[in-house]
């Protein structure tokens, strides 16, 4: 049992974390703590979440995805263009949409894995191109706005629960089954720990990589989707601020950024982090600026507690300290 | 007077004690083998007197006065240079960049002078007849041996003292082992004191005037070298009299070809090869170091990519990636040469290491079943008795043995025939060696095909049924019977170099 | 063991042999260099052919001014590359350096030049605190510095919530004075040449080298990895500070978002120029050659008034080529090797 504890110490250290967030916020903003406040976190969360799942096995296989922003952006302005405020064209538009954040994921994974290009410039300039596409194709402009069934799906509930979260629960069991019950899962993670051990034991290296990529830009698009649900419209730009929060979701959770551990169980309790953090700072009459210096200082702290230096470096002041004091 | 007093040094790491209760005597002018088993407290005592790792008691005595280095620039310092397994150069320096490291000469503004550096390092050559690569190339350029001969020469460049080698010839061609050999009587009759790790007695027998034998994290013996026999040494070394190291050779080859080569080439490193391994053999490779035989292993295992024919079991295959040589019973799997990054996923569970390379045998549907793993897993640790506390064990956590019987385990569990075994026992303790050579001999006599590539000669003359001689790339002769003996294998291996 | 004779046929052989390996060698490591070099070549015969004037000093002084803020934030970036890291938190750096810059400087020239250096000596500080965040806590620099590119962000949007601030009239006069006919920007620029002619000699700059190279290695041979990556980041947060001062001479206001703009192609101009993401490998020289490659493919644009929207499409193309090109021709050469 204590091993167990031990070896998941970082995902349960985000989740004590967003617990101590939630019971501090509440002393701060009256309400807070009210079922409708809650689910509608609990909803922002969910679409972190969702880019962060694809982010959590690109990680996880050693790698890290730069192009979420841009491919979320493409997903949503191609299907508000397509289906232009109308259900309908959605049955052609959604596919075409995921097809797409797929086939760039792929893309991704294909440079990286077969030539060799490192995962940084690769989706870093792939997000680059998008952006300067999706730029010249709309011309700058705002674009249609989103149909009532994504507007259902991004907002809409059912009973109690928002219908995203139903979603995003579907896709966290899904995710957890794929990391911890499948061939994949396994090889995604003897992967990320050793890329040259991976192969020298004959793991499908190209197909790992290809398939964590097209997971990523799969969620990206299904999250831009469901976004301009919630926004009521797509716009550029919208991806942005994912690229921070997927990462520092994952990171959060206790995954190592360079590959090799981490679950999704944890990247769960980071978007929640963030979520929270972002819905104090107004409680708190706090300004934008001061909301990125927070991220950034729940970033260090999270990931420096789950950093096992941390531990060692106590141990190593405590016996420094007694050194002194024995000389 | 002794130059190193050591007594009662102790250390632990955590709950593992490592040393406990270490003594060494040795005086300048000798050069000192320091033997035992891997795990046996070798490798930390040096650490210890080369300041890298700091004892918990016990004192330690330098010419005399107590020495207690707090890092590894103290020590060397003090006139002690150690020259570890564990190479210290860095890749993208040059070799002369790389020796005179963090001691560059400098000139007013701070800048490095390289013509003095060159120099220097050329100097060093010429004063040790050091057989080293030219200054100015890139580490990471050169060959395993070379960077340890590199690795030698910054260890002589400090002018120590006391020169502490450690396993310095596992890696080196037989050349240059005897220019080491040569090099540490000659610094030892200048009056340094040379304390020699290595895991080959002929060479300690050779050298070293005294021997001292530390088994588990204590010193047993202190002897005088021609007044002790191998066989006192090596039950030192164990605690009990050793069975025989290499098992009896009984050849099981059946005339079944288990691999055929016509004209396998690579580049220009391997050159043309024909060969046949049968149903139950053990065949060595042997050849000088750099001759072609790390480019025959990768080959097959679809690391280089080659040209020519490669039959298995008598269908022609085309091995382009380990996943074409890891099909099954019909396949091949390697033992590779660096066990630590090639073979083991350090941060992972002995569990997922064993079964890494064939998580198809325990999935339905994509997913796992856990409990045809576990029991894949216990059949291994059973058979192969890997040492570890249970299967959930990280493996960078087991001993250099017991890591290398993980890797056994997983080339088994791909169920290959055909087995590559490169240097399969380098840096592996005795007791592990002999487990390994019966290991061997026993899945020859079930059917497997081996080839075999050791880094020490007398392992592949004891072990192999035929030996394939290498040299500059080519099949230079297929020894067999009485003609294999460590004398015919070097002729073959340099004939054609004396003839020319 | 008598049979190990010195052999003077066979070591000369060997000796050619590695000879002309270490000839190939040569290529191979420089091949990525070499590729944005013709690449460079390529765009300035492009761009030459379709505008009058392209090769004058008028030009190159233009250049120079419009790639010195991204090619002093990528000298910070090339030096954190060659240790095998990367700093993201120049961005925050920028930003934060324009906004103090357009808040503190006042018309009083002592304070102005006593905030620049303030600024700078700040840049470095935050560099330092990464370097030390990332040993001492044993963080990954990717996190570490996405952490604090966030905390300069947010702390530059308190100082200055929208672009804007003052900055005397006379520091905005640098950009473009000029000495000799040539502008200050290109005198920066033979300046930062010259700086990393030393600082690639001196023992911090092997020792940076080394530790990218293989950090465990320069560890057992004595250099500090602490000292390493406080001296790393401190640098970088430095330049980055500079590339911000610079930055306020070109545009004379503050903008606390306009940080992450320099953040990606900073790192994109380096690896343009042939450094190599892993440490170890490359220098300045092909950084300046990868930022100019930037800066004129926004020229290009501008002079087929296309749209402005078809730069990054472009930029991306040309990271993606560089990276592949010389990806391809490090497996050719090495096959040639062999």
């Amino acid at each position: 049992m204590s091993r167990v504890l031990a070896r998941h110490r970082a995902i349960l250290l985000a989740y004590l974390g967003m617990i101590v967030l939630l019971v501090i916020t509440s002393f701060f903003s009256e309400g807070f703590l009210a079922g409708s406040h809650l689910r509608t976190m609990v909803m922002l969360s969910a679409f972190i979440g969702i880019v962060a799942l694809g982010q959590t096995f690109v990680i996880i296989g050693g790698g890290i995805d730069l192009s979420v922003p841009w491919v979320l952006n493409c997903a949503a302005v191609l299907v508000t263009l397509m289906a232009n405020g109308s259900d309908g064209p959605l049955l052609y538009a959604i596919p075409i949409a995921l097809a797409g954040g797929a086939l760039v994921g792929a893309i991704n994974g294909f440079g990286i894995a077969l030539f060799g290009v490192p995962p940084i410039i690769m989706t870093l300039a792939v997000n680059v191109i998008l952006q300067g596409g999706i730029l010249v194709y709309t011309g700058g402009a705002p674009t249609a706005s989103a149909p009532p069934l994504i507007q259902y799906l991004a907002v809409g509930r059912i009973g109690p629960v928002p219908v995203i979260v139903i979603l995003w629960m579907l896709l966290a069991v899904l995710a957890t089954l794929l990391l911890s019950k499948s061939a994949f899962g396994r090889y995604l993670y003897a992967q990320g720990t050793s890329a040259t051990v991976a192969e020298f034991s004959g793991v499908p290296t190209l197909r790992v990589t290809v398939l964590a990529y097209t997971l990523s830009g799969l969620t990206a698009a299904l999250a831009g989707i469901l976004l301009t649900g919630y926004t009521a419209q797509a716009y550029l730009g919208m991806g942005d601020p994912y690229l921070f929060t997927s990462i520092a979701a994952v990171a959060i959770g206790g995954a190592s950024i360079l590959g090799g551990s981490g679950h999704y169980i944890g990247t769960i309790a980071g978007a929640l982090v963030l979520t929270i953090l972002t819905g104090l700072l107004p409680a708190l009459n706090l300004s934008n600026g001061a909301l990125l210096i927070v991220y950034g200082v729940v970033i260090l702290v999270t990931v420096s507690l789950a950093s096992e230096a941390l531990s060692d470096f106590f141990s190593i002041i405590a016996r420094s300290i007694g050194r002194k004091r024995d000389a | 007077m002794d130059l190193i007093e050591a007594t009662g040094i102790t250390k632990r790491y955590g709950g593992i004690t490592a040393l406990s209760d270490a003594n060494f005597r040795a005086s300048a002018g000798e050069v000192h083998a320091l033997l035992g088993e891997n795990g046996a407290g070798k490798s930390t005592f040096i650490q210890i007197l080369a300041g890298i790792v700091r004892p918990n008691g016990g004192t330690l005595n330098l010419n005399g006065s107590t020495f207690r280095p707090g890092n590894a620039r103290e020590a060397q310092a003090a006139g002690i240079s150690a020259v570890f397994q564990e190479l210290s150069l860095v890749p993208d320096l040059t070799v002369a960049e790389n020796i005179w490291f963090r001691r560059e000469p400098l000139s007013a503004v701070g800048m490095v002078r390289k013509d003095r550096e060159r120099q220097a390092t050329l100097d060093l050559f010429e004063r040790y007849r050091i057989p080293a690569p030219s200054p100015d190339r890139e580490v990471r350029r050169l060959t395993l041996a070379e960077r340890q001969i590199v690795e030698i020469a910054k260890g002589l460049s400090r002018a120590p003292s006391v020169l502490i080698l450690d396993e310095a010839t596992s890696a080196l061609p037989p050349r240059e082992t005897d220019w080491l050999l040569g090099l540490a009587t000659q610094l030892a009759e200048e009056g340094m004191l040379v304390i020699y790790i290595s895991h080959r007695l002929a060479e300690v027998r050779q050298i070293a005037q005294r021997i001292t034998v530390f088994r588990n994290g204590a010193t047993v013996a202190t002897h005088d070298t021609s007044a002790v026999d191998d066989d006192t040494i090596i039950a030192d070394m164990l605690g009990r009299r050793m069975d025989r190291l290499y098992p009896e050779r009984i050849s099981t080859a059946t005339d079944r070809v288990a691999l055929r080569l016509r004209g396998l080439s690579v580049g220009s490193r391997l050159a043309d090869i024909d060969l046949e391994l049968k149903e139950g053999e053990v065949m060595g490779v042997a050849g000088l170091q750099g001759h072609g035989q790390r480019e025959l292993f990768q080959s097959l295992f679809g690391i280089s990519r080659a040209r020519g024919e490669i039959e298995l079991w008598g269908k022609p295959s085309t091995i382009r990636s380990p996943r074409d040589a890891l099909i099954g019973r019909d396949g091949i799997a390697l033992v590779p040469e660096d066990r630590r990054s090639h073979g083991l996923l350090l941060t992972k569970s002995v569990r997922e290491n064993l079964t890494l390379s064939v998580i198809p045998r325990f999935t339905r549907f994509g997913l796992l079943s856990k409990g045809r793993e576990r029991a894949l897993v216990d059949e291994m640790l059973r058979t192969l008795q890997i040492k570890a506390g249970t299967p959930d064990q990280l493996a960078g956590t087991l001993s250099g043995g017991n890591q290398q019987k993980v890797i056994f385990g997983k080339m088994l569990l791909t169920q290959s025939r055909i087995l590559l075994l490169y240097d399969p026992t380098r840096g592996i303790d005795v007791g592990t060696k002999g487990e390994i050579f019966r290991l061997m001999r026993d899945l020859a006599a079930k059917g497997y095909a081996i080839l075999f590539y050791s880094s020490d000669l007398p392992e592949i003359v004891n072990v192999a049924d035929r030996v394939a001689v290498l040299r500059n790339g080519r099949l230079a002769a297929t020894l067999s019977g009485d003609e294999i003996s460590e004398h015919r294998i070097l002729r073959e291996a340099m004939f054609e170099a004396r003839a020319a | 063991m008598t049979l190990a004779l010195p052999d003077e046929t066979t070591s000369k052989q060997a000796a050619d042999a590695s000879a002309a390996r270490d000839r190939a060698a040569w290529f191979i490591d420089r091949a990525p260099f070499l590729v944005a070099c013709t690449m460079l070549v390529a765009l300035v015969a492009v761009y030459g052919s379709l505008r009058e004037g392209v090769f004058t000093l008028d030009e190159l002084n233009l250049d120079s001014a419009a790639a010195m803020t991204l090619l002093l934030a990528a000298t910070g970036q090339t030096i954190v590359l060659l240790r095998g890291g990367i700093d993201l938190s120049i961005g925050g750096m920028i930003s934060l350096g324009t906004v103090l810059a357009a808040t503190q400087f006042g018309d009083n020239p002592l304070q102005v030049a006593a905030c620049s250096v303030a600024i700078a000596l700040l840049g470095l500080l935050v560099g330092a605190c990464n370097g030390f965040l990332i040993s001492v806590l044993r963080l990954q620099p990717f996190l570490v510095t996405l952490a604090t590119w966030s905390i300069l962000s947010g702390a530059a949007l308190m100082i200055l919530p929208t672009d804007g601030g003052h900055l005397p009239d006379g520091w905005m006069a640098f950009g473009s004075d000029s000495l000799l006919g040539l502008s200050s920007s290109v005198w920066l620029l033979l300046l930062l040449m010259l700086f990393w002619v030393w600082f690639r000699a001196t023992r911090l700059g092997i020792a940076i080298r080394a530790t990218g190279s293989n950090e465990r290695s320069a560890e057992l041979s004595g250099v500090s990895i602490f000292r390493i990556n406080i001296a790393t980041y401190g640098l970088s947060g430095l330049f980055a500070a500079l590339a911000a001062l610079y930055l306020t001479t070109q545009t004379g206001t503050g903008s606390p978002t306009i940080g992450k703009d320099y953040i990606l192609p900073s790192v994109a101009a380096a690896v343009i120029g042939g450094i190599s993401l892993f440490g170890g490998r490359g220098g300045l020289i092909g950084t300046i050659i990868g930022a100019f490659i930037l800066t004129i493919i926004g020229n290009l644009v501008f002079v087929l008034s296309i749209s402005s929207y078809w730069q990054p499409i472009v930029s991306g193309v040309i990271l993606l080529v560089a990276v592949l090109a010389s990806s391809l021709a490090e497996k050719s050469a090495r096959r040639s090797l062999s």
